[in-house]
């Protein structure tokens, strides 16, 4: 039983082998892509945006509002990177109905990579917030003997991004698998609708704690609040 | 559970494409969609806010004018008002003055007419009076009425004897006027009559058509006269009298 699509070798490019992971993915970004590209086009301010460009503008909107509501300020570059974590996550969970797609997010490799996109975005955008000294001081907050502790929370933050995606979307994979050989009818319908629900929470929670940490690097830190993981 | 770092690698470059992308392709056309579309509905709401402003102002500017048209209005309104009343008044005065003209006309022509009758009357009756006069002298007492008035002159002067010759004084002729030339049988009855009282005393005897029928006697400072004027005048209060009871009594 394979239970990562890593080890689903689908095509080879150059000499490289393509996985199921990587090809869903393109799948996915292309997607977006080209429904960003279809509904975005001829965007005119004194055209009156049609139905389907509004439902872009309401989620895109509700994105930015969640985001502003978390970092407490408008900030286009976050709502860059944790929208396109969001969405990325979002569609591949969702897509999970789909028979024969595996879902990227099923993937450690991929939410390892999400994980580390996340832990290379908050000292970005933390230096590019505060400046280089500036973010580093806050290793050592409250007091330099916090500072391994900083470094560690740093890090766990990044693992426990990555094993809470991975392990909701391919736990839910897997059992659906094994719902499928034991009951082939009933349960993998119900699995599948609850794994809609917990992509859809999951995509969420992830988008949001990226938010939080980036947010969290950007302003000074607050003395009556501590970062904690919601997870 | 294992982790393909090239995967993993792959993953972060197909991430980072995909940030590009979306950055590309449905942020950035989105967020400055509505950027845009705010701005044009601010920029509408600003225009919407100087057209009210400007509507405001041409309200305000209409009503003005409106107030002073309305007060032109009122004000010549008032001076049509004025003007008709005065006109009004002026061609009342003028119909009252033309009435009272006319009426003045009128009531003076009634008075002409009136007189022009009565003189009328007063002469036709006068006459009739005359002629019945001297037609029934004539039958009755085969007299002449020239006759008789001269009698009754003899008969005056007889009676104003004392102050006759002493308003006469010392005059020496007496003027007999009459309406018309008295017959010669007259004139020297009362030659004689006159040169009776007075012996010395020419007797002239002249003729006045103006006169009304009878004599008048003019001798010095004193004047004597007998004529019809009186009978006529009685003859006419007595049928003025007589019309204006006519015109109570009706007829049976």
């Amino acid at each position: 039983m394979i239970l990562s699509p890593d080890q689903m070798i689908l095509f080879v490019i150059w000499g490289i082998p393509i996985n199921a992971t990587i090809f869903y993915t393109w799948i996915v970004m292309a997607m977006l892509t080209g429904v960003s590209m279809l509904l975005t086009r001829n965007l005119r301010a004194d055209v009156p945006p049609n139905r389907w460009r509004t439902a872009l503008e309401v989620i895109v909107q509700s994105i930015q509002s969640q985001i502003e509501e978390i970092a407490q300020g408008p900030s286009r570059h976050l709502l860059y990177f944790a929208g396109t974590l969001f969405l990325f996550v979002a569609v591949s969970n969702l897509l999970l109905v789909v028979p024969g797609f595996e879902p990227p997010t099923s993937s450690l490799s991929t939410t390892t990579a999400l994980a580390l996109s996340v832990l290379v975005a908050v000292p970005l955008f933390g230096i590019t917030s505060r400046g280089l000294g500036g973010y580093l001081k806050t290793y050592l907050q409250p007091s330099f003997i916090m500072l391994p502790f900083n470094i560690i929370s740093e890090a766990s933050r990044g693992i426990s991004l990555a094993i809470r995606l991975y392990g909701n979307i391919m736990s839910g994979a897997v059992i659906a698998a094994i719902l499928l050989t034991v009951a082939p009818f009933f349960f993998p319908v119900i699995m599948d609708v609850l794994g809609l629900l917990t992509g859809m929470i999951q995509a969420y929670i992830f988008a949001i704690l990226a938010t939080v940490y980036i947010s969290s690097a950007t302003k000074p830190p607050h003395p009556s609040t501590t970062q904690k993981d919601k997870s | 559970m294992s982790i393909d770092w090239i995967t993993v690698a792959a993953q972060l470059a197909n991430f980072l494409v995909l940030v590009w992308l979306l950055k590309r392709f449905l942020y950035r056309p989105i967020l400055d969609g509505i950027d845009a579309r705010e701005a044009e509905i601010a920029e509408r709401m600003q225009v919407a806010v100087r057209a009210k402003e400007e509507a405001n102002a041409a309200e305000a500017v209409f009503r003005a004018q409106q107030a002073a048209l309305q007060s032109e209005q009122a004000t010549a309104t008032e001076a049509l008002r004025r003007q008709a009343e005065e006109e009004k008044d002026a061609l009342l005065k003028e119909v009252h003055d033309r009435i009272d003209r006319e009426r003045t006309a009128w009531a003076a022509h009634l008075q002409d007419e009136a007189r022009s009758f009565t003189a009328k009357m007063h002469k036709a009756g006068g006459h009739a009076l005359l002629e019945l006069t001297r037609k029934a002298l004539i039958d009755l007492a085969d007299e002449t009425l020239e006759a008789r008035i001269a009698l009754h002159l003899g008969k005056q002067i007889a009676a104003m004897d004392q102050d006759l010759e002493h308003a006469a004084g010392a005059a020496d002729d007496a003027v007999i006027i009459s309406h018309e030339a008295l017959p010669k049988p007259i004139e020297k009855e009362i030659t004689i009559a006159l040169q009776r009282r007075f012996p010395k005393i020419d007797v002239r005897f002249e003729a006045d058509p103006a006169m009304a029928l009878g004599l008048s006697l003019r001798i010095g400072g004193a004047q004597l006269a007998w004529t019809v004027d009186t009978y006529i005048d009685g003859l006419d209060t007595h049928m003025t009298d007589q019309l204006a009871a006519g015109s109570e009594v009706r007829p049976q």
